[in-house]
């Protein structure tokens, strides 16, 4: 029942966040210099063309008036229309996000698959050549940027080997007969993951390498605690306290840095589909402010806001399903 | 007499530190005998938690058991032999890995520790803790299991133990959180228990609580103790036989009342002067002057003549030997102390310690004034 009153707490406290989200994205938008009605309208507009178009979106207003129009739409969940592509923001947004979405998922996954054996390894095998090694993959991964990896995996595996495909994603439930060379939705699926596997080590090694060093560390202090000892005294095998009695605990710190990755992943996401050239949210951002589409830039930056909101409820409510001293009443 | 439950001969642990090797034990003997509560005393760093953990093969890294012999009743927990090139290594007779876990640890010996905030996972319940150990150590269903550990939980006083068996250990408070490992330990019926400064992290009251808890318990189960504590009155209270340590060596044993009243060695003498009594009332407490030198590099001869107040020049000198000085009925009482050796105590020049020369002898002069 306390974690249901706890997750139920903690959704609630994510409304004043996200209303300070859309007046931040707001205020910052309306700073930008530019006038999106002159590039909108070409050089040299008349006047008459301008205060039309002004009148149309409202910019004839005063900022407050316009503050509270646009807080009240995105409530009702209309963010407007996109003056470059000439469609609701929220039909762009939802044609990219699960496209970027697909992307992070992958990644995070290829991140946690490889980093916590790779950390549970260091830490049982301390300063042996397992540690050492796993040591320089991390540190090679924390120090190699995203988009380098991308191009040297498209060198190495599209162009010299031409194994897997370098360009675009493919969405795994897409119609087969949209997709190239795909009969069935296995064919499509099985496409998908060749599209994916280049992007996601792209996106995924830096947060691989962050993992795996805190799953070492924090692995690590666990198994100095009082009750692995203890477990110890009792008889509980090696195997058996790494899986049972450390891996609990030392997920903790894990789950508070993948929460915060997030925000990493995101601005990854921008340079990792420019360089595959994926049609998701990040290159959604870019063309937006390059023209200084100002619906669209509020909506995408309110987007990323609402999907780290959302990261860091998912990180707490987890921490809470596995530490029962966060959810409970009268813990100390 | 009947074979001991608890042999130790000698052993010796020590820990390969980049500063040098720390000899944390330092060849101590002793035996428990069946139903018997003995009690290891002594002050921080002495060696006590390192021997217990040597006892049950839990010493980590960079510690290592190098020497001695550890017998539980017949099974052989630690022991040495020569090697055809000299060398000294773990004799065959060894109980392996897999045995100390399955026939020792738990079964036969189980240990309380010194932090009960600090020994329970956080992240499981007390009930499934409990339930654990026991499926480990008995031979029973896990029905069975939970049965016998709520159960053990009403025993050791928990209210409304079904209820507190889902309970997390931070629902709990200090004090019962050391009774639930108290009936972790009993519930896995060992013969003997180590219990590792099981009151020191407790306030008096609750203390007082516990010792009486086991006292009780002792008598239902006679299950065997080893207690390790710094505290004379724990000792007074309950052991049968205690065991006195300083720097890694045990320096005084004997029987309890023969311990308080024919103290033999000035350690012990000094540990029984810094307890604050009851009956009383002094301007300042007596501790014992200066503290424990680092067990890298022990002081020659005597390691306690450097603070011992009775300190002789041939103390600097001459190890003691550890030897029995008891009388000819009971159990023996063993000192090592040069003041019981004639190797020429009596006509040695006093010696200026941090005891005598640092503080002006008030440890003796305590001494003379209680003993008039």
């Amino acid at each position: 029942m306390s974690r249901l009153r706890y997750t139920i707490g903690r959704l609630l406290q994510a409304i004043p966040v996200l209303i300070g989200v859309v007046t931040i994205t707001f205020l910052l938008t309306d700073a930008i210099p530019g006038d999106p009605v002159s590039i909108m309208l070409g050089p040299s507009p008349s006047a008459q063309q301008a205060a039309a178009i002004r009148a149309k979106f409202g910019l004839d207003q005063p900022l407050y008036v316009r503050y509270f129009n646009y807080l009240f739409d995105v409530i009702r969940l209309d963010l407007g229309e996109s003056l470059y592509y000439s469609v609701p923001v929220t039909q762009k947004i939802m044609e990219r996000l699960p496209i970027t979405m697909l992307l992070m998922v992958s990644s995070f996954t290829f991140a946690l698959v490889t980093a916590i054996p790779l950390g549970i390894i260091s830490a049982k095998r301390r300063n042996k050549p397992a540690d050492h090694i796993s040591r320089v993959v991390a540190l090679l991964g924390v120090s190699t940027p995203s988009f380098w990896i991308g191009l040297m995996l498209i060198i190495i595996f599209a162009f010299n080997l031409n194994v897997l495909p370098a360009t675009s994603l493919v969405m795994p439930w897409a119609d087969p007969s949209t997709v190239d060379g795909a009969s069935n939705q296995i064919d499509v699926i099985i496409t998908a993951i060749q599209h994916l596997i280049l992007p996601t080590i792209t996106l995924g090694t830096l947060q691989m390498a962050a993992f795996t060093r805190i799953e070492r560390s924090s692995m690590l202090e666990v198994l100095g605690e009082e009750y692995v000892k203890l477990a110890r005294a009792y008889g509980v095998s090696e195997g058996k306290i790494l899986r049972k009695h450390a891996f609990r605990n030392a997920q903790l710190p894990l789950i508070t840095i993948v929460g915060l990755q997030l925000t990493t992943a995101l601005g990854g996401a921008v340079l990792t589909e420019t360089v595959f050239n994926i049609n998701g949210m990040g290159r959604l951002v870019i063309t937006a402010i390059q023209n200084q589409d100002f619906l669209l830039v509020m909506g995408t930056t309110l987007m990323f806001g609402v999907v780290f909101v959302v990261g860091v409820i998912i990180t707490d409510l987890s921490y809470a399903y596995v530490d029962p001293r966060v959810s409970f009443d009268g813990g100390d | 007499m009947a074979e001991p439950l608890l042999t130790v001969e000698n052993l010796q642990t020590q820990f390969f530190t980049e500063e040098g090797v720390v000899r944390a034990v330092d060849g101590i003997s002793f035996t428990v005998e069946e139903g018997e509560l003995v009690g290891l005393v002594g002050e921080s760093g002495a060696g006590k938690s390192v021997a217990t953990s040597s006892i049950m093969r839990l010493v980590e890294e960079p510690g290592e058991v190098v020497g001695g012999t550890v017998k539980y009743r017949d099974q052989v927990i630690i022991d040495f032999e020569e090697g055809p090139d000299g060398e000294r290594r773990p004799s065959d007779e060894m109980l392996s890995n897999k045995q100390m876990r399955d026939e020792i640890r738990g079964n036969e010996i189980a240990i309380i520790f010194q932090d009960p905030m600090e020994a329970l996972n956080p992240v499981f319940t007390v009930g499934s803790q409990l339930k654990e150990f026991i499926e480990i150590n008995r031979d029973v269903s896990g029905k069975e299991a939970k049965q016998i550990a709520i159960d053990m939980l009403r025993e050791v006083g928990i209210p409304e133990p079904e209820e507190r068996y889902d309970s997390y250990p931070h629902q709990f408070s200090g004090g019962m959180r050391q009774r639930v490992l108290i009936a972790m330990a009993l519930s896995c019926e060992p013969s003997l228990i180590i219990a590792d400064e099981p009151t020191t992290a407790l306030d008096v009251t609750v203390e007082g609580q516990i010792l009486d808890l086991v006292d009780e318990l002792q008598d239902k189960y006679g299950t065997s103790f080893v207690w390790v504590t710094h505290d004379m009155g724990v000792v007074a209270e309950i052991c049968d036989r205690v065991n006195v340590m300083y720097l890694g060596e045990i320096i005084e044993q004997a029987e309890v009342d023969d311990l308080f009243h024919d103290t033999k060695h000035p350690y012990t003498q000094a540990l029984l002067k810094s307890m604050p009594r009851p009956d009383e009332t002094v301007e300042e407490l007596n501790p014992i002057k200066g503290v424990m030198p680092e067990a890298i590099n022990p002081p020659p001869g005597c390691r306690f003549h450097t603070r011992c107040p009775d300190a002789r020049e041939v103390c600097r000198r001459t190890r003691p030997v550890y030897q029995d000085v008891s009388g000819p009925e009971g159990y023996p009482h063993r000192v090592s102390c040069v003041k019981y050796e004639s190797v020429g105590y009596e006509d040695s020049e006093p010696l200026d310690t941090e005891a005598t020369a640092a503080f002006g002898g008030d440890i003796i002069e305590a001494q003379g004034e209680s003993n008039e």
